[in-house]
């Protein structure tokens, strides 16, 4: 919905020129425009972005995954850059296989990395390298799995055995 | 003999725990709060109480049933929400909904923003102590939900919006309730203000208090009249326009100092420029069809009224009931303004008849992500104030 295509398109060749080591792909449909990255290069990514005096990216919108089990590359994160300033938006993608899975975290340079990275972990399992505090943050602490991993059912009900007896105010009913 | 210093009462650091079941919390958040007697040192939110897993819902869902998912997240702009994500879908199909519809869309979502506001108001005055103002308000907001009940036949979770249009023509009543709406609401307005703007209870109870800086406010994503009330002019409605905001004439009021005063101005603004965009939207509603099925007949509905009298009508109608609709490959993002910011909506599709991946942009839930940085080095008394400032809905943090 970018109301001036040319302003992004000018953000684009910008980033290009400056990162081409780390770009893999880099594309712009419908206005949006995405660019894959290799996920080591996510943090000096991030600073340029922010720190450019050409593009200002000073807003981390958004920070989600979406998993691909037939894909090699199984998670891709995606990171949403907006800046105030010039009006542009960039979808930064950086995909991992399903047993590489740490991120560089993104908090030193935007404060709501810090919440966003936290519930990709809870929903997906990626760990964030030097977040200040990873730990799930929809679910409960001792929640088993990832739900919005492709294969994680819809309705998973704990298994009756795995319910604990001992957990504080649980009481027999014929202790009653 | 006793000196002085004996005199004196030991203190200690504690920990108190606001919620999650707290009617200052509005709704189930829980506040995990470490006091220096009575000041705040740090105050962290924990959230994921009313966690539903709407997202991985929506992705056993075709895409009109996931509509009625969403206006369950933010449930006191349902309309609002309903706009987000069927404007997401019509930009995966490529679809573009006639005037009409789109010109209801927006009187829709303003009078959400208004009813939405006035429940933030309402909820806000009574945590600080103003009664009256909560009656007041929810007076109005039955006038509101009246009129969105007579065109969608729902209060506060209408699902009235389809791919390309809407899901049936407006009612007649809706133009005359409406206008008589915007005849009376500017007094009302006026009515909430006499009672608190200059009030100095009100005044000593949020100026200078809860103060995010216009860059701390942007570095936390926050959106919305708490990023409007540090200084920040972004609003989606003019940033981007979508649904021909751009027909319309309205102001995007800020703050200064970004306190919980200069949001409370902010969103008393916004709703009388929401009534502006209102009065200029219902004069001007033009006459013809409501759903855009003559242009995209592979993705929109038809009508109601074509789908009972022509056979390819009812053959489509039937069509989208049993396998819905199939928008192509691809990925799209649309955010639009909702009342508590922006609200985002990323939708991944792989062409089949359900989103492979909903991904929403909770504006709440970054606005409260921010909340340890606002209240630091404030009371307790006051920590309850910066948290109705920010105005969060649990059913849209937790998704």
């Amino acid at each position: 919905m970018n109301s001036d295509n040319m302003d992004v398109m000018f953000a684009l060749t910008v980033i290009k020129e400056s990162m081409s080591k780390s770009i893999i792909v880099s594309d712009a449909i419908n206005g949006d425009v995405h660019i894959q990255i290799k996920k080591e290069d996510l943090l000096e990514f991030a600073v340029f972005l922010k720190t450019d005096s050409r593009l200002e990216f000073d807003m981390l919108s958004d920070l989600f995954a979406v998993d691909y089990p037939k894909k090699t590359e199984r998670i891709e994160v995606i990171y949403n850059f907006y800046s105030i300033k010039n009006n542009f938006r960039v979808f930064i993608k950086a995909a991992s296989k399903a047993d590489e899975t740490e991120y560089p975290s993104l908090t030193s340079v935007y404060n709501s990395a810090d919440w966003f990275e936290r519930e990709v972990y809870d929903m997906f399992g990626l760990k964030f390298k030097n977040h200040p505090d990873l730990k799930r943050i929809l679910n409960p602490d001792d929640w088993d799995g990832h739900p919005l991993l492709k294969d994680y059912p819809l309705r998973k009900r704990p298994e009756p055995e795995e319910i604990k007896m001992d957990a504080p105010g649980y009481i027999e009913l014929e202790k009653i | 003999m006793f000196e002085y210093k004996d005199f004196l009462i030991e203190t200690d650091k504690f920990a108190l725990n606001i919620g999650p079941s707290h009617p200052a919390t509005h709704g189930v958040l829980r506040v995990l709060v470490q006091l220096d007697g009575e000041t705040v040192i740090n105050a962290e939110p924990i959230i994921g109480y009313l966690h539903t897993g709407m997202e991985k819902f929506a992705e056993f869902r075709t895409y009109h049933q996931a509509e009625t998912i969403t206006d369950r997240m933010d449930y006191v702009s349902g309309a609002s929400n309903n706009l987000g994500y069927i404007l997401a879908v019509e930009k995966l199909c490529g679809v573009k909904a006639p005037k009409r519809a789109e010109y209801v869309r927006v009187i829709l979502a303003e009078f959400t923003r208004i009813s939405s506001h006035l429940v933030w108001l309402a909820t806000h005055a009574v945590d600080l102590g103003a009664l009256t103002e909560f009656l007041y308000c929810f007076r109005e907001r039955e006038l509101i939900l009246d009129i969105i009940e007579t065109v969608t036949g729902a209060r506060m979770t209408p699902s009235f919006y389809r791919v390309g249009g809407l899901a049936m023509d407006v009612h007649k009543d809706f133009f005359d309730k409406t206008r008589s709406f915007i005849k009376i609401f500017p007094d009302k307005i006026a009515e909430y203000e006499a009672l608190l703007t200059k009030n100095k209870i009100w005044l000593e109870r949020t100026k200078n208090l809860g103060i995010i800086s216009a860059e701390d406010a942007i570095n936390f994503a926050l959106t919305g009249p708490s990023l409007r009330g540090s200084g920040i002019k972004y609003d989606v409605r003019k940033a981007n326009p979508y649904s021909r905001y751009e027909d319309f004439d309205f102001e995007i009021p800020t703050g200064e100092t970004g306190d919980v005063y200069d949001r409370y101005l902010v969103r008393m603004e916004e709703m009388r420029q929401s009534l502006k965009i209102i009065s200029q939207a219902i004069e001007n509603v033009p006459e013809g069809e409501y759903l855009s099925y003559d242009e995209y007949p592979e993705y929109v509905i038809p009508p109601k009224k074509r789908a009972l009298t022509t056979m390819e009508g009812m053959i489509s109608l039937f069509k989208y009931g049993m396998e819905g609709i199939k928008p192509p490959k691809g990925e799209v993002y649309v955010s639009i303004e909702n009342p508590r910011g922006e609200l985002g909506f990323y939708m991944v599709s792989d062409g089949s008849a359900f989103p492979y991946r909903m991904r929403v942009r909770p504006p709440s839930f970054c606005n409260i992500s921010a909340l340890n940085k606002m209240a630091k080095g404030y009371l307790v008394a006051d920590l309850i104030a910066i948290m109705g400032s920010v105005d969060i809905l649990l059913g849209e943090v937790d998704r």
